[in-house]
């Protein structure tokens, strides 16, 4: 059981950083809008 | 452009300025956003992209040739293009910190008219900013 929690932790731990990996915003210049 | 931009995948919202020619992608906050793929339905709209610039969270890996990426999630990352500022990025890689940065993932060639985005080969990411370490 102990095993088991121990090993959702550390799954946890290395899930959570990744999870917070993303995109954040993107801008372009365009050109022939009219 | 702004719908045809607001249906691709992973975009929350698109801001157009008519006066100065710039379009803001606001990303969903769980989606996965396709650069490529909004460079191309830019196409598609009929006007073209003279620059792409992103701002992104991810950790600096080194890939199995050798060459620095950053990954914003497990399947996705952009390969970095030798800078100044890559330099400070490589002492990071493969330990798992996060970094965040703003980058030009793409440029128009000077001189050339409305010419279609080559997508087939990987964006290179030109690092402009090394907003935070963690």
């Amino acid at each position: 059981m102990n095993a088991k929690i121990a090993l959702l932790l550390l799954l946890g731990l290395t899930v959570a950083p990744v999870s917070q990996a993303q995109i954040k915003h993107i801008e372009m210049r365009v050109e022939g809008m009219t | 452009m702004k719908q045809h931009l607001g249906r691709q995948s992973g975009v929350q919202s698109v801001d157009v300025s008519l006066i100065d020619g710039k379009v803001e992608i606001a990303p969903k906050k769980d989606g996965r956003i396709d650069p490529p793929q909004l460079l191309k339905a830019v196409y598609d709209s009929g006007v073209s992209v003279a620059e792409m610039e992103i701002t992104a969270q991810g950790k600096v890996v080194r890939d199995s040739s050798g060459h620095l990426t950053l990954s914003v999630s497990p399947n996705q990352s952009f390969l970095i293009s030798p800078n100044d500022l890559s330099k400070e990025l490589e002492p990071l890689a493969n330990n798992q910190a996060t970094i965040t940065i703003r980058g030009q993932l793409y440029k128009k060639s000077e001189g050339k008219k409305r010419t279609k985005p080559d997508t087939s080969a990987p964006l290179k990411l030109l690092i402009l900013e090394i907003q935070r370490k963690e």
